[in-house]
């Protein structure tokens, strides 16, 4: 037995979709006109980031492409989170290098004191954010991929310039 | 007691032996000739010192960072080689002491590379702990730092010119403690360095001390280059188990590996030194494949087992075969509450023939510390075995026949013996660290660990027995063999309990084994104590016999 329906009639202003779409269209063509709010084309637009972001590492290189590290351990030891691993070792010209040199930057919580700490400034974070990976193991950054890195290295901290201007 | 001392210093009449002096405040009676640097350290004043080591006899006085003032003198006076008199008032952090130690440490950093992080010494260098003492952390030198490169003074030991303070303690050593003058300084002034006489070669056997003693990272020991940095590192504080002498060292592991040996100060054994053979097989007596999984024969060939399946499948056949007599075989690197255990076992197995071999090699002394010498016995613990009732045989008699009853091994290496070894005996047990061919034919064979990797004691060769801590994780299942026997005897015999830790062990080793009657683990102390069974002194009078081959191994 159908139910008993009961039929509202309003009035042909309030039922009509034109004054909806007018009102929703209109907060649209605000927004596109405003200067001040806009939606971010991404990825053709990429988010343009702080100086002092800090983001995955980069490791700087000597111009004949080998790392800066000097492999002194200080990161590891500074490392809040333990996320870096480093075992040195002696390279055929008597220096101490990184012969293993690993971030994990899913564990990394950057902070940001591996790059204070490092005495010869090899070790940075970097400003970039794009980070997706299809598995866990390519979270860990081996020293070649770092030196790979080509993103801007983070600016630390002025104690002269507090505002960073 | 600083109150009281401060007090005899003024009033009482100072006994003819002692000088009474105040240093920074604090009165100290000291024998006389002690110098003011040692004096301090009583105080608990520790003086920095470069030059100065209290192992080493001469005192040169040539850092000059030990400088203190002494009240009623002109100028400060170096307090190492500075007599302790009576009624001297010193102060050693002075502004006049601390401004002349700041300039000698300005003046030390002048070609000082500063290369800390890729140092090895750094975290335990003199020169950065005093640098940062005395505040002067900016450099005001314009000029270019002079470069110097480095060198190998020795086949295993690096020496970075650079970093070098020109102490001299090395140089001191070999020559004053060691009786070797192939190391000098080279050159004067700023241009000088520390190599070998020309043409000789430092090739000694305790050479590598003078890594130990250099107060900054000049010398460092090839196999610790690069290795680990200083906070890195955890020391556990154990027994060298090359020789008898029974050095006491600390063993620097990182990651469950040993990467450094340090000697560690016992003055009734081995002072501050200890040589160059302990330092590297203590290294290589962790290599090698090892015994990891407690097995037992099956069908026909060994299989693996838990351990409390074999203990209780080795306790149903020890029980079935009674008191069937048989015989033992130990090593001598075992510890004494390994032994003792093993003692306890055989005792209830009717076993009364427990024999060990020890390898010999050659020997080397150290004419500065005559109680310290690389014995020819390569065993920590043979007077420890003798002592708990073992026998000392030849390797031909330990491989021998050996017709019947119960054949248990000790973590000896078996060496010649072949695979059908043991399959005389009714019941072939090994016990050993590793798992060599003569166990093929055993019924049951246990891992057990090292001596780095657990606690207990040796006995040296004057029968001072003493302690030894962990330092490693055993691989596997493996475990202290006390520890296993102890579990054993409990499966055989209700009365006997299963053991958990060393000090109950030696404690009931104590109050069973005559030798060691009346001893107690805490007892022991740091430096160890001389057993009551300890064995008459077979040390011969008389320089020891020239080194062979160096004193190291397969070199």
């Amino acid at each position: 037995m159908p139910g008993k329906v009961k039929v509202v009639n309003r009035p042909e202003s309030e039922a009509s979709y034109v004054r909806a779409a007018t009102k929703g269209m209109s907060i649209t063509l605000k927004h596109m006109l405003d200067p001040r709010k806009k939606t971010q084309q991404y990825p053709d637009e990429k988010w343009e980031l702080a100086p002092r972001h800090r983001g995955t590492h980069r490791m700087e290189v000597h111009e004949d492409g080998r790392a800066k590290c000097v492999a002194c351990g200080l990161c590891p030891t500074v490392c809040p989170v333990n996320c870096i691993k480093l075992v040195p070792a002696e390279d055929e010209n008597g220096e101490r290098f990184a012969a293993v040199y690993e971030i994990d930057e899913f564990r990394c919580i950057f902070c940001g004191m591996c790059q204070e700490v490092c005495p010869v400034e090899a070790i940075h974070l970097g400003v970039h954010y794009e980070n997706a990976e299809y598995s866990r193991e390519r979270w860990v950054y081996d020293l070649e991929r770092l030196c790979e890195q080509d993103h801007d290295v983070t600016a630390l901290w002025d104690p002269a310039d507090k505002a960073s201007q | 007691m600083a109150a009281e001392a401060s007090t005899t210093a003024t009033k009482a009449p100072p006994a003819p032996d002692t000088v009474s002096l105040t240093i920074d405040g604090v009165g100290v009676s000291v024998p006389v000739g002690t110098s003011v640097i040692e004096a301090a350290q009583r105080t608990g004043v520790v003086v920095p010192r470069y030059c100065y080591h209290p192992g080493i006899p001469t005192r040169p006085a040539q850092c000059r960072v030990c400088l203190v003032e002494v009240e009623g003198r002109p100028k400060l006076e170096p307090s190492c080689t500075l007599e302790a008199q009576d009624g001297m008032v010193v102060h050693t952090a002075s502004d006049t002491a601390n401004d002349a130690r700041q300039a000698v440490i300005e003046f030390l950093l002048v070609n000082h590379p500063l290369d800390c992080p890729i140092c090895d010494a750094a975290g335990q260098c003199m020169l950065q702990d005093y640098a940062w003492v005395t505040g002067q952390l900016k450099s005001r030198l314009d000029e270019p730092k002079q470069v110097m490169g480095r060198d190998r003074v020795a086949d295993d030991i690096l020496y970075f010119a650079d970093r070098c303070i020109i102490c001299t303690r090395c140089v001191r050593f070999m020559r004053d403690v060691a009786d070797n003058d192939s190391l000098i300084v080279a050159q004067r002034g700023h241009k000088a360095y520390i190599d070998t006489f020309p043409g000789q070669d430092l090739d000694n056997p305790f050479q590598g001390n003078i890594v130990d003693i250099c107060p900054v990272g000049a010398l460092v020991h090839e196999d610790f280059l690069f290795k680990a940095r200083a906070w890195d590192m955890d020391p556990a504080q154990s027994i060298c188990p090359g020789c008898p002498t029974g050095c006491n060292v600390t063993i620097d592991t990182k990651e469950n590996e040993i990467v450094r040996l340090k000697p560690r100060w016992n003055p009734d054994v081995n002072s501050y030194w200890m040589c160059d053979y302990g330092r590297k097989r203590l290294v290589m007596s962790q290599r090698g494949v090892r015994s990891e999984t407690p097995l037992v024969r099956g069908e026909a060939d060994l299989r693996q087992a838990r351990w409390g399946e074999a203990l209780d499948w080795l306790a149903d056949r020890l029980r079935a075969l009674g008191s069937a007599g048989g015989r033992a075989i130990v090593s001598a690197d075992s510890s004494n509450e390994d032994l003792f255990y093993l003692g306890l076992l055989l005792k209830r197995l009717g076993v009364d023939s427990t024999m060990f071999t020890v390898e010999t090699g050659p020997t080397a002394a150290l004419p500065g510390v005559p109680k310290l010498k690389l014995r020819a016995d390569r065993a920590a613990n043979g007077a420890g075995a003798e002592m708990l009732g073992a026998r000392r045989v030849s390797r031909g008699d330990l491989n021998g026949a050996n017709g019947g009853g119960v054949l248990i091994v000790l973590d000896d290496a078996l060496e010649g013996a072949d695979q059908f070894w043991g399959a005389d005996a009714d019941l072939f047990i090994y016990l050993g660290t590793r798992r060599p061919e003569a166990a093929r034919s055993a019924d049951a064979v246990l891992p057990t660990a090292n001596f780095a990797e657990m606690d207990g004691t040796f006995a040296n060769w004057e029968g001072r027995v003493q302690k030894f801590a962990q330092a490693l994780a055993p691989p596997g299942a493996a475990r202290p063999a006390w520890m296993v026997l102890s579990r054993l005897l409990a499966r055989l015999d209700d009365t006997e309990q299963a053991v958990n830790t060393a000090e109950t062990a030696f404690d009931r080793m104590a109050g069973e084994a005559d030798a060691f009657q009346g001893m107690t683990w805490s007892g022991l102390g740091p430096k160890g104590a001389i057993a009551p069974g300890a064995p008459a002194s077979a040390e011969p009078a008389g320089p020891a016999a020239p080194v062979a081959n160096n004193g190291r191994p397969g070199s």
